[in-house]
């Protein structure tokens, strides 16, 4: 097996609140192969953004990379120095905002705003910017004519196409998409997907997409990476994660949206109570409260188990999760308090 | 294009604001007790003779006659005669006018050019000692009145160092073959120099505390972040962009601040023996020379009307959402 673009290993990020530290990623580890999508799911405040922000270390003022790799083409990005990490950006790792709307400059046009990506970043010239940006407006399917109008004429659906060609604009070796489609409406948010399908086919970049929602996931994810309460509960292709989850979350969660073949199952099963508080979290297995097949030992710090190559998973009941996936199809499983 | 069609409407809205100054202004007078004559006829004259004098003024006539002479007299660009100076109040007016201008624009470009750089500084350098230190500074200067900051300037930087003259705008003897020669002269400039410190020192706040608090509430905004995640340099993300924005509403501050001034102009135009539109308001109210009084009124109202409205279309020029919307 070739090595992967993207191996993160035991990272950990901190926000300082106050005087305490919340741990929003403790010890979370995976793999972004070379060419493929890796969806990275879990509920909101699982630390999925933050380790998406962390891949590009801008955080947030009070956040600080505490622990962990994040090797990516050879290099640590944890540890190299500020100005070799800022030398990567964009050039290497793109960034998909979750609203293009706000991550625009509303002044300037999106041609001045490619440019300004090409021109300083990327070493060209007027010309050549200009000739890229038509290039890149003519790959994400926007007339070249609309180069020269300003963010807040585009409607939703295209403003995020132009997030799309300004992240491809330099070629990067990665692009970590941040709930792309999630404002859009579900015809918008099918369109764009296809695109972003292709062009990454077409240009064999790998893309991390970042998601709360698992049919986007179904739909063109070649990886899953299940995120719960800072932690990487399972991870794996996306065939195995959403046909065989072995983590009851995972479970949960599949159960808790529409059926992805479009059978009707009818009911759908949410999974009860809230993530637990990071300031403060529950020792041993952090699902623990809301699990269903929790056992003492789960109070315990659940051990990382391979269920299959490629496939890890962290809970105690890993080996047993074919029985436990049978109990976890049932809506009553669910609604009985553990 | 609808750029055509806005500056327009803007247009015919600052007629109508203007006619009302206009109004305001006429029937204030004529409102205020006193006969606006009490000052100007000698209590010798006989009723005869004051008579016709009200009459030589047209103030013998119903008011609403009064009105429309006025009017009609306003859109020839005539002002009325000075009871005191008893030359054309426009005359007098737009000899006056360019010093409160000079003074009024160069405090408040000194003011809003430091204020800006500095407010974006502070922004920038947030919770440092700097900045820690500087705020207060700020606000004490925005606490300080005017006429006490200009009387303070005086005492250490006129009277006490010898620095700067203490009044007017030139000194005697002194003759200038033009206003551009005088303008220009280190004697004016010397006389400029206390009063404009004054207004830049007291306007100088606005602008900074603007400036840095929309700093801070741009700095959150994503496009800023994403510039840094685009590896821009720090001046291109916090000038290029936090800035540029940032700016937006201070400029539309700068038109609002040159009303502001105009009024403190009248304080610090007195303390300074500034001859000035200021100085010359307060002296004919006092003499109760009611058309040099309404026509400094209307002058000063004249120039807040149009910084507005320039201000609304410096607005559309740096803000593309209010020219495309």
């Amino acid at each position: 097996m070739t090595e992967p673009l993207l191996s993160v290993r035991d990272l950990r990020v901190s926000y300082q609140v106050g005087r305490n530290f919340v741990h929003a990623v403790d010890g979370a580890s995976f793999d972004v192969p070379r060419g493929s999508i890796t969806g990275l799911v879990g509920e909101s405040g699982c630390g999925k953004t933050t380790v998406a922000r962390a891949l590009t270390r801008v955080i947030a003022e009070n956040a600080t990379i505490s622990g962990g790799q994040i090797m990516f083409d050879g290099k640590d990005l944890a540890k190299i120095p500020e100005k070799e990490m800022n030398a990567l950006r964009w050039r290497d790792i793109a960034f998909v905002p979750q609203s293009a709307m706000n991550s625009l400059d509303p002044v300037y046009t999106v041609e001045y705003q490619l440019g300004e990506v090409l021109r300083r970043r990327g070493g060209m010239n007027r010309k050549q910017a200009r000739a890229r940006s038509e290039e890149l407006f003519e790959m994400v399917g926007i007339d070249r004519g609309r180069l020269a109008d300003y963010p807040h004429q585009f409607s939703g659906g295209m403003r995020q196409r132009v997030a799309i060609a300004l992240a491809l604009a330099l070629d990067p070796k990665l692009i970590i998409a941040d709930e792309p489609v999630t404002a859009l409406d579900v015809i918008v948010q099918r369109q764009i997907l296809d695109q972003l399908k292709e062009l990454q086919t077409r240009l064999g970049i790998s893309v991390i997409l970042v998601t709360h929602d698992i049919s986007v996931v179904a739909y063109i994810c070649d990886r899953t990476v299940v995120m719960y309460a800072g932690k990487v509960a399972e991870s794996g292709t996306m065939h195995q994660t959403l046909t065989a989850p072995s983590h009851p979350y995972s479970m949960g969660l599949r159960n808790a949206f529409p059926d992805l073949q479009g059978a009707a199952s009818g009911v759908l099963t949410p999974i009860e109570g809230a993530p637990p508080n990071l300031a403060n979290p529950p020792a041993g297995c952090r699902f623990k409260p809301r699990c269903p097949f929790a056992l003492d030992i789960c109070g315990s710090e659940p051990p990382v188990i391979d269920v299959a190559p490629g496939h890890p998973v962290l809970c105690h009941r890993a080996k047993e999760s074919a029985s436990l996936r049978i109990e976890a199809a049932k809506t009553e499983t669910w609604m009985a308090p553990a | 294009m609808g750029n055509f069609k806005a500056v327009g409407s803007r247009l015919l809205q600052l007629a109508l604001v203007l006619w009302a100054v206009v109004t305001i202004l006429f029937l204030m007078f004529r409102l205020m007790p006193g006969n606006p004559m009490a000052a100007y006829i000698d209590p010798t004259f006989t009723l005869e003779q004051q008579q016709q004098l009200m009459a030589q003024f047209g103030l013998d006539k119903p008011l609403w006659q009064q009105y429309l002479i006025y009017l009609g007299n306003l859109l020839q660009g005539n002002l009325g005669q000075s009871f005191r100076y008893r030359v054309p109040v426009g005359e007098r007016i737009f000899e006056l006018l360019p010093n409160t201008l000079i003074l009024t624009f160069s405090s408040l470009i000194i003011a809003y050019v430091f204020g800006i750089l500095a407010g974006a500084y502070l922004a920038w350098k947030r919770g440092s000692w700097v900045e820690q230190a500087a705020i207060p500074m700020v606000l004490t200067t925005r606490a300080m009145p005017e006429f006490w900051l200009g009387m303070v300037l005086l005492a250490i930087f006129s009277f006490s160092l010898g620095w700067f003259p203490a009044g007017g705008t030139r000194n005697p003897g002194n003759e200038y073959s033009g206003l551009l020669d005088l303008y220009t002269s280190r004697d004016f400039l010397a006389h400029l120099a206390l009063p404009a410190a004054t207004l830049a020192i007291y306007s100088q706040g606005l602008p900074l505390l603007l400036m840095r608090s929309n700093m801070l509430d741009v700095m959150k905004e994503d496009f800023v972040t994403m510039a840094r995640i685009k590896g821009l340099s720090n001046w291109t993300v916090v000038v290029r962009h936090a800035a540029r924005n940032a700016l937006l509403p201070v400029m539309t501050s700068f038109a609002i601040a040159v009303g502001y001034q105009l009024q403190g102009n009248v304080v610090v135009e007195s303390v300074f023996s500034w001859p000035g539109l200021g100085r010359e308001l307060v002296n004919a109210v006092a003499a109760s020379d009611y058309p040099l009084a309404q026509g400094a009124f209307l002058m000063i109202a004249l120039v807040v009307i149009f910084m507005n409205l320039l201000a609304d279309l410096l607005y559309a020029f740096l803000d593309p959402r209010i020219s495309h919307a």
